[in-house]
């Protein structure tokens, strides 16, 4: 600004108080990034302030779907919506379509949230309102979520969906295929399959095992007809899912892209592969 | 009237170009403050928006704004920090479009979140792994370092003649300049590319998957906000008949504005040639090819994108004869412009509008999803633009965008 000091610059490009607030900064910033990363204001630390959950790292739950033991009768789907109360079909967290293999063979896929370990949608979340539990489930938190709805953007599996309007409709699955457990979310944030996350809590905390006792059991699994559902704790060498995963050839929805998915599938016609 | 309104000009004869401008900022508003109440009332429904697309024209405003922004922390690095003082009189008006972009995008952005009532959020819970949640805290605070930058300007307009200690707060201010020039390209520089980075990171979207992406966003937004700023500064001059800027510096402005467009275009062809020419990523060439049978992408990338927004605008920008005819350089920097936005438009649709096929079986079901922008989104887009028409106009005639270097060097 003034003269003087226009003057003093001219001497050299860095003078020695330069290169001196240079490395304070420097300094600073190494500072203030282990601060973040390890520190007092890191993700875990701070993000994990409002996070209850019943979570342990001694559980892992897992599903599997068998494609070949699957008839189609989208019971599943119906449960689903019943049960986590989601009216609306386009809004489905567990979807299905009728599919057919590269030989040919009609099959009908089915898809709940793969609860992937590296999910790509809880690295997004810009506030930390979707989150890998230490059970592996991939949990939301709705009232933290602002609606940016990059989670589905990040997502490669298309499993989340956003409360465009508020959701007022009757649910035409009540009571049929199953009742609510659980309360509708508010217009503006996202959702998706929990598996059952409310049931496995409370179940766990009643002394029942999730993938064995039907209350303590995601509700797409207990409605299947075949049996072509199961769901347990993967570090339980007792559960159906080890038993599922023991005894098929399984495989996972794009492994490519190293998400690490929890859903484990048995191949529709499994002679012809 | 008209003479005592615009008594530090030359007196015009013609007070009905302007009072047309206004009348049409002022249809844009209504316009816009329509769409943004049926929103608010009414939620994202009314937007064409849906689960497989949740992203479109809003991302687009908010991402180009933020692009085109970019000059105010260029010219603020060139002038106060790397002390190349004969840039000195465009940094203002670089500094005040850089906070029309910035504020612009948080307007859009405001509008595009589910829960606008949360938008202190990221502020409270962090989520470090979250290059948004990188680019929210930048962009805060980038938006504080234009404030700062931008407040000395307000203060001292005309309206502070009489009142010293605002002034000398202002001074204070300006002193801060070079330090916030500092601050300012830092965080420029982290956020302008992250928001490349925002698709570049999705490992499950290959098209987008790709180091080059925060790169790319950076390079174009250079390009794009220091073409802004000059285009502004022109037809500024043209308007008012004062020459804002001399030859020199117009001609200095319009190469850096062409070398940044040419190292944009080198990544940006070396990107398309490891992708799609030389390579075969099933993923990203299976995209291309369902974005090609669905979308004009493929043409607007190399008619738009490339030629119109890169190849014209170099050649006219870098040769003098052309260079010089002030309506062929306008419409350079339009170009730029055009397709700068075209291509941020280009990048968050074809990732969304292609989904990576995840189903085992062949039928294809997971399909394309075309979006097109529905009448309120493009009501509150008009809407945010006006405004940042009518401050520009505003801040043009009543702020020393430019008056202060022709005072400061007597």
């Amino acid at each position: 600004m003034t003269t003087t000091s226009q003057k003093n610059k001219q001497s050299s490009l860095l003078s020695r108080r330069d290169v001196l607030k240079i490395a304070g900064a420097t300094g600073g910033a190494i500072l203030l990034s282990r601060a973040f990363t390890s520190g007092p204001l890191s993700a875990d630390s701070i993000s994990g302030l409002a996070r209850t959950t019943h979570a342990s790292a001694a559980h892992e739950w897992h599903m599997g779907i068998d494609l070949d033991k699957c008839i189609g009768c989208q019971y599943c789907l119906w449960a689903c919506q019943a049960t986590n109360d989601v009216p609306d079909d386009e809004m489905r967290w567990n979807v299905g379509f009728p599919e057919r293999t590269e030989n040919g063979t009609d099959f009908f896929m089915t898809r709940p949230c793969l609860h992937c370990q590296e999910a790509p949608c809880t690295k997004v979340c810009p506030v930390g309102a979707t989150w890998v539990r230490e059970d592996g489930i991939v949990a939301m938190d709705y009232d933290r979520c602002i609606g940016c709805r990059y989670c589905e953007v990040a997502c490669p599996y298309d499993v989340r969906r956003f409360n465009w309007s508020v959701s007022t409709a009757e649910n035409p699955y009540d009571p049929t295929w199953g009742t609510p457990e659980v309360a509708r979310r508010p217009r503006g944030v996202v959702e998706k399959c929990t598996f059952c996350v409310h049931r496995i809590d409370r179940g766990l905390e009643q002394g029942l095992t999730p993938g064995v006792d039907p209350q303590a059991t995601p509700a797409c699994v207990n409605i299947c007809p075949v049996g072509a559902r199961v769901f347990g704790d993967v570090h339980d060498p007792d559960s159906p899912i080890t038993k599922f995963l023991e005894e098929n050839d399984t495989f996972r929805l794009r492994e490519d892209f190293g998400t690490e998915p929890k859903v484990h599938y048995v191949r529709p016609a499994k002679e012809e592969v | 009237m008209a003479t005592t309104q615009i008594r530090m000009e030359k007196p015009k004869p013609n007070v009905w170009p302007m009072r047309l401008w206004y009348l049409l900022l002022g249809v844009m508003l209504l316009v816009g403050a329509y769409g943004m109440w049926q929103t608010l009332w009414h939620g994202l429904a009314v937007t064409n928006l849906t689960d497989r697309v949740p992203w479109g024209l809003w991302i687009t405003h908010d991402l180009s704004a933020i692009a085109l922004g970019a000059g105010a922390f260029t010219f603020s690095a060139v002038v106060y920090l790397f002390r190349i003082k004969r840039f000195e009189p465009i940094a203002r008006m670089a500094v005040f479009v850089g906070f029309l972009g910035y504020s612009s995008a948080m307007l859009a952005l405001a509008m595009d979140i589910g829960r606008p009532d949360r938008f202190y959020h990221p502020l409270i819970y962090w989520n470090v792994h979250s290059v948004l949640w990188e680019i929210t805290l930048c962009v805060i605070l980038y938006s504080t370092v234009l404030i700062i930058e931008f407040v000395p300007i307000v203060l001292e307009s005309r309206f502070f003649n009489g009142r010293p200690r605002a002034r000398a707060f202002g001074h204070m201010l300006h002193k801060l300049t070079p330090v916030m020039a500092a601050v300012g390209l830092g965080l420029s520089l982290l956020h302008q590319s992250s928001l490349g980075a925002t698709y570049g990171v999705l490992s499950g979207r290959e098209i987008w998957f790709k180091p080059s992406m925060p790169v790319l966003f950076i390079l174009s937004a250079v390009a794009g906000g220091v073409s802004l700023t000059l285009l502004v500064t022109i037809v500024v001059s043209k308007l008012s008949g004062r020459e804002l800027i001399d030859k020199f510096l117009r001609r200095d402005i319009a190469r850096l504005a062409a070398f940044a467009l040419l190292a944009y275009l080198y990544l940006k062809m070396w990107d398309w040639a490891a992708t799609s020419y030389y390579s075969h990523a099933p993923g990203t060439a299976d995209a291309l090819l369902r974005l090609q049978a669905t979308t004009p992408y493929t043409q607007s990338f190399w008619i738009i994108e490339v030629f119109l927004g890169i190849l014209v605008p170099v050649v006219i920008l870098l040769n003098r004869p052309l260079r010089r005819q002030t309506g062929l350089l306008i419409f350079a920097l339009v170009l730029v412009i055009v397709g700068v936005v075209v291509n941020r438009w280009n990048v968050t649709l074809s990732g969304l509008t292609v989904p990576p096929q995840w189903s085992p079986g062949v039928l294809g079901n997971v399909v394309a999803t075309p979006y097109f922008p529905s009448w309120v989104e493009v009501f509150v887009s008009l809407g945010i633009l006006a405004y940042a028409l009518l401050v520009l106009t505003l801040g043009v005639k009543y702020l020393p965008l430019f008056r202060k270097t022709a005072v400061a060097e007597h």
